[in-house]
């Protein structure tokens, strides 16, 4: 592993590393980059290659965390990009997530009951999601983007109240993939499980990272802020 | 298993990458190459991990960084340097590496480290299939008991029953209660129709 900074070519970055594609894609950057360098191609696109950079770092490396000079940019930038994840886990990843196991529960001829229990355990964990990104979108980035603007606090408002913890879809999606592994009876198309199972493994690490950039990036912009004005009225 | 990580840290291109190919090629393990010893401010918070840096012998790493890195770690410096002469370890460093080391050298140097670090850590995971006891606090978490309940039902102590639910999610890694439930299910401990399969909390 490396770490990518502005004169690396874009192209490198996707041939080191091909889970960025969907999240390059976010900032709408698309494949033939030819020879261009990150900072050329994000000059281009208009996005902020310390932004850029921060988000594709933290996604490559398990550990690594930018440090404070790399999170100078706006939160607003980060709860855009935010949201367009959000937005391609509803509207791309989930559907194509139970398409998988619909075509798997389909290959099932007999003893299917505990396929059938995998299926509702999945719809738990959808749910559950569900709950979490709505909460997200309506609820923790307006406060974010309305303290960011008014640079006021409101009294019981806490960006540490507002979070959610991300353990419990973390483990809920762990938990099924363990037991769709270790407990399931092969009664169904080995080849439509893998694939079910491949895209399952993806977006567990897709959304891992996600929640570590939400807690180690965004929360850790927005508690300075807070600071920041407690100070201020202190004084 | 304790994970490990590796950082190599040189100005040289030509020594990060073939050091990092050396290593690659024997051990599974997270080499992270870094050109600037300021690079490594970013992983500052890593912690309960095997850290082993290899780095230019005679840089220093970022004080803070380097203490945060100790105290939360099995942390392990290791200088790399191309003078030929036997000095032994240098102070500051926990071993030596030189540039001519041969491949052996610097596999053996990897499993000295390996070892020292899994002697101080007290290998205390229980593998194996599930007590009777354990299937009993299965299924009554599944019948969605409290602990609390589930002491009283099974006549153990509370403390008991806690120390019962950490072996069977180590044992299964199954953490949240509708995977144990749907574990419950999947093993017959219990039969669907105990539960309600829609209220899977
Ligand atoms: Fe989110
Ligand atoms: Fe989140």
């Amino acid at each position: 592993m490396k770490i990518f900074d502005k004169e690396n070519k874009i192209s490198s970055l996707v041939s080191t590393n091909s889970n960025l594609l969907p999240v390059i894609n976010r900032f709408g950057i698309q494949l033939g980059f030819k020879e261009k360098t990150i900072a050329e191609i994000c000059a281009e696109k208009n996005v902020n290659p310390d932004f850029f950079l921060a988000i594709v770092n933290t996604y490559t490396n398990e550990n690594y965390f930018p440090e404070e000079e790399l999170l100078e940019f706006s939160p607003l930038l980060l709860i855009d990009y935010l949201k367009t994840t959000h937005k391609y886990y509803n509207e791309y990843v989930l559907p194509k997530i139970e398409r998988l196991l619909d075509a798997v529960m389909k290959t099932c001829r007999e003893n299917c009951s505990s396929l059938k229990m995998i299926s509702t355990f999945y719809q738990k964990f959808k749910v559950e999601l569900h709950i979490h990104l709505t909460q997200e979108d309506e609820k923790v980035f307006p406060y974010i983007i309305d303290l960011y603007h008014n640079r006021r606090l409101t009294e019981g408002k806490t960006i540490g109240a507002y979070e959610d913890e991300h353990t419990s879809v973390e483990e809920k999606l762990s938990d099924l993939k363990n037991l769709a592994i270790k407990y399931l009876e092969p009664t169904y198309d080995s080849n439509a499980m893998n694939e079910f199972l491949q895209t399952l493994f993806q977006f567990e690490k897709d959304l891992y990272d996600h929640a570590r950039i939400e807690d180690l990036i965004l929360v850790k912009q927005v508690m300075r802020i807070e600071e920041s004005l407690k100070t201020n009225a202190a004084r | 298993m304790m994970e490990e990580n590796v950082f190599i840290l040189h100005p040289s291109e030509i020594i990060r990458k073939g050091l990092a190919l050396i290593l690659q090629e024997y051990f599974k393990m997270e080499i992270t190459q870094l050109s600037s010893i300021n690079d490594l401010n970013s992983f500052a918070a890593i912690s309960n991990n095997l850290i082993i840096v290899i780095i230019q012998k005679g840089l220093v790493l970022p004080e803070e960084t380097e203490e945060r890195l100790r105290k939360n770690n099995q942390f392990n410096m290791v200088s790399l340097s191309a003078s030929t002469d036997m000095e032994g370890v240098t102070e500051g460093y926990d071993y030596d590496l030189n540039v001519l080391a041969s491949n052996l050298e610097i596999q053996k140097l990897i499993q000295v480290i390996r070892k020292s670090a899994s002697k101080s850590k007290a290998a205390t995971v229980e593998n194996g299939d599930l007590t009777q006891r354990e299937k009993d606090v299965i299924r009554q978490i599944a019948l969605g008991l409290s602990n609390k309940e589930m002491a009283d039902k099974l006549n153990i102590s509370i403390h008991t029953v806690i120390s019962h639910r950490k072996n069977i999610t180590e044992k299964l890694n199954i953490k949240s209660i509708s995977g144990l439930t749907v574990y419950a299910i999947m093993n017959n401990l219990l039969d669907i129709s105990d539960i309600n399969p829609e209220e899977l909390i």
